[in-house]
């Protein structure tokens, strides 16, 4: 009896055991997102989190060979810096959650890679290293003579829009290390068969898509956020342009090289105060319907669908995304068709009475953006005496060494370079050229907060999908813009007088202007 | 009139009292430390803008003035959760009892003990896997549902059925159908088995039985059963976030949305730790409220027995 119970144990631990041992993983496969060791023997590791286009391991698309630039450029830079480790942090989907939670913690990477946007709203409690005066301090590794050498700033390519990236506090808090943009990538042969041509304006535009439409393809292909965040930027603008001169009031010194007549979160409450963008201003009415005349032409599911399917296997004749794209098509063998890239075209009177009748602007620009944590002075708890901090900008400036840079960004066809003497790979050549236009308006998404963003983000794609009316959307609308008003003067205690006086003295140049909201009653 | 002496305790008996006490102070200790500490904290903050890492500034009740009167979010959250748990109620005080009853009449004891551990076999499994199974095999585009209504011709009637603001709602209540919770039977099957014989065969003689008997002497004889589960239900269905956040995130628009996931949003996506806290705090006080109505207003068995 004892014998049978002893077998049997012996059976069902025999059993654990090898279970166990299954479940190992095998030698040398980490997973390519887990990040890279540090070495043990280095004074200082510096803790870098490149971000999920260049990180080592990850395969661009899909296709092709995963990174590994930046692996070898950070080995470069340990072995100029012998004492000095590199360790490469996984990028993460919801990044903001995790950094907020690293940061509060003092846990953070010394270098992450985030939407610097995201970043303003966090700079005001110090977890971020405002990188002024370092960028006007020469770069070490740029040869005498080079861009760099005299100022770190010089090195960068597309100065407007680096620069542009100044936080409204008047401060820069990330290096700018490449550009993207968007752009229409369509299927050439489907346009050849059906005698199409690359549209001029918006009405040939929609021309196009009815005519694509009634040979059966899907227009084009378009995510909701794409709506919520490109579409309404770039609509916008189109509809406001022409009023500008009257209604923006606050030029900033520094980011109005580039963005020209910009509307910040202040001048938007203003204009809110005063009827814009509530249903009593025509012009915004204008932008939702007109939103609503598009996403017709799209593909049915813009929710949960996979946008890629249908253009790589021709049901779909285009497909609104970004440079990033390209390499995935190019690089894909099982493609068999001509692809290229146009932007979109402007409205005219035709499309909308309140068009301005000029071209499409650009709503990408910066791509990769790194910025550096309170955790790169943890050591001193002063940047101005912190080694720590002093290797990370040194690491920082070795990232844009023209020789390290053009091995990191041109690694694959992703990103349009922003390094001076970098060169631009031909597959990013038409993205470089719609990158020479004009910044947008106003970036919604981020002009005010994440709750703002959450409303505008669960609503459109209703009024898209015809679940709500204009009514309901503009009525959603309001009150959120409300809210993120009534947040952002408890909060950032907005200072309205001198818009007030900027207003006033603008009232002459608003009278020549049509179509202007009426106040709401006090 | 008691001596003093006896109102004192003897030695061995204040020991055995201390022990009590020594025995106490720990979980005590924690509870205070885990539960109501953060529950003072909680109260304390909803009168702050208090976000991480940023600047604490007292703000009075402008966090509560601000649900009530400034999110365009508020009346939507209040307008669901009020729909989710009514039909929670509805669901949970009938179908089940309905089943414990259909259970109980059974002659036979081992069948009524097999059907016991049947409806009480699928709480072992993961509520989250349950919720998993229900979006991704049953919901989705090519789910079961639309599959079904496929075969039978019915393909007019196919829909994302967690993705149409029209069906959401409906959607997430149906999640769970037959809706037969193995906790709740036991409960109820515990009151219908604590009904006295006599009763029953009083019943029986006054020909009052089936439907009748159910309606008139079930329902009342285990009326501290139901009362149990309206709490429970009300409680569960006001704090309710969890489920919703995996199935729907609240969604499509706000046609899901409530206001526990309100809380979760402004304090973990949002950062809006202050906010948070108010609406928690008043999420605690529409409970704490219910409860006391459901007590007062609400007669257990033994309430109604000691009336009569």
């Amino acid at each position: 009896m004892n014998l049978v119970r002893v077998i049997r144990h012996s059976c069902v631990g025999l059993a654990l055991l090898v279970g166990g041992w299954a479940l190992l993983p095998p030698n040398g496969s980490a997973s390519p997102h887990s990040g890279t060791s540090p070495r043990r023997n280095a004074r200082l590791t510096l803790r870098v989190m490149p971000g999920p286009f260049y990180a080592p391991g990850i395969t661009p698309g899909g296709v092709g060979t995963p990174n590994r630039a930046f692996a070898d450029v950070c080995a470069a830079y340990e072995q100029l810096h012998p004492d000095v480790a590199i360790a490469i942090e996984p990028s993460l989907g919801a990044v903001r959650e995790y950094l907020v939670t690293q940061l509060s913690a003092g846990k953070a990477p010394d270098i992450v890679m985030v939407n610097v946007e995201d970043v303003w709203a966090d700079v005001h409690k110090g977890w971020y290293v405002p990188l002024d005066e370092y960028l006007e301090q020469p770069n070490p590794y740029c040869k005498p003579g080079q861009p760099g050498s005299l100022k770190w700033w010089d090195q960068f390519k597309y100065q407007a829009i680096s620069r542009a990236k100044t936080a409204p506090d008047g401060k820069m808090y990330c290096i700018t290390y490449d550009m993207v943009e968007t752009g229409i990538f369509y299927n050439k042969a489907i346009f050849r068969q059906l005698g199409l041509a690359i549209p001029r304006t918006w009405d040939e535009f929609e021309t196009i898509m009815s005519t694509l439409r009634a040979a059966g393809y899907t227009p084009i292909q378009m995510l909701a956020t794409l709506y919520v965040d490109w579409a309404v930027d770039l609509f916008l603008d189109q509809l406001y342009y022409d009023i500008l001169p009257g209604i923006d009031l606050h030029q900033d010194p520094v980011r109005e090289v580039y963005l020209q007549g910009y509307l910040d979160y202040d001048e938007i409450c203003f204009l809110f105060d005063r009827g814009f963008f509530t249903r009593h201003d025509p012009r915004y009415r204008e932008l939702w319907q007109l939103i609503r005349r598009f996403r017709q032409f799209a593909n049915k599911d813009i929710v949960s669908e996979d946008m890629l399917r249908a253009f790589i296997t021709q049901r779909a004749a285009m497909l609104w995304s970004a440079s990033p794209l390209c390499y995935r098509l190019a690089a894909d063998p099982d493609i068999g068709f001509d692809w290229g890239v146009f932007y979109l075209p402007r409205f005219t009177t035709n499309t909308s009475p309140f068009a301005s009748d000029v071209d499409m602007c650009v709503i990408g620009g910066a791509g990769v953006q790194y910025e550096v944590t309170s955790s790169a002075y943890a050591d001193t708890g002063n940047p101005a005496t912190s080694p720590r901090l002093a290797q990370v900008i040194d690491f920082l400036r070795f990232l844009t060494a023209p020789e390290n840079y053009e091995k990191i960004v041109n690694e694959h066809p992703l990103m349009i370079p922003n390094i001076i003497g970098v060169p631009v790979l031909p597959l990013m050549q038409p993205f470089a050229e719609i990158l020479q236009r004009r910044y947008t308006t106003t970036k919604w998404c981020y002009t005010f907060d994440l709750q703002f963003l959450d409303i505008i983000s669960r609503t459109l794609p209703l009024y898209l999908d015809d679940h709500i009316t204009l009514e309901e959307l503009l009525s959603w609308q309001e009150r959120n813009l409300a809210a993120a008003r009534h947040r952002f003067a408890r909060r950032k205690h907005i200072d309205f007088a001198p818009l007030q006086r900027r207003w006033d003295e603008l009232a002459g140049v608003r009278a020549t202007m049509q179509g202007l909201p009426s106040p709401p009653p006090p | 009139m008691t001596s003093l002496s006896g109102l004192i305790p003897s030695w061995p008996r204040l020991r055995h009292i201390g022990a009590c006490y020594a025995v106490l102070c720990a979980p005590v200790a924690l509870l205070a430390l885990f539960v109501y500490l953060p529950v003072i904290w909680a109260f304390s903050k909803s009168l702050y803008d208090f976000e991480i890492g940023g600047e604490v500034r007292f703000v009075g009740l402008a966090n509560y003035i601000e649900f009530f009167t400034q999110d365009p979010t508020t009346y939507v959250a209040i307008r669901n959760v009020l729909i989710f748990t009514t039909a929670a109620v509805l669901i949970r005080l009938s179908v089940p009892l309905v089943v414990a009853k259909l259970i109980i009449s059974l002659p036979n004891e081992r069948w009524r003990h097999f059907y016991r551990v049947l409806f009480l076999l699928p709480v072992v499994v993961s509520g989250v896997a349950v919720l998993l199974i229900w979006t991704s095999l049953i919901y989705s585009q090519n789910g079961l549902l639309n599959e079904l209504l496929r075969a039978l011709g019915l393909q007019r009637f196919c829909r994302t059925w967690l993705g149409d603001p029209a069906t959401a709602m409906g959607a997430v209540i149906f999640i769970g159908f037959p809706w037969v919770g193995g906790f709740e039977v036991l409960i109820y099957y515990a009151g219908l088995a604590a009904i006295p014989e006599t009763v029953n065969e009083a019943a029986r003689l006054e020909g009052c039985t089936g439907v009748r008997k159910f309606l008139l002497i079930d329902i009342p004889m285990v009326m501290s059963q139901l009362k149990l589960m309206l709490v429970l239900t009300i409680i569960a269905g006001i704090q309710s976030f969890q489920n919703l956040l995996i199935v729907t995130r609240g969604g499509p628009g706000y046609a899901t949305y409530v206001p526990g996931l309100q809380m979760y949003y402004n304090a973990f996506s949002y950062q809006r730790f202050g906010y948070a806290c108010a609406i928690g705090v008043l999420l605690f006080f529409l409970i704490f409220g219910l409860t006391i109505l459901n007590m007062k207003y609400f007669k257990s068995s033994e309430e109604l027995q000691a009336s009569t």
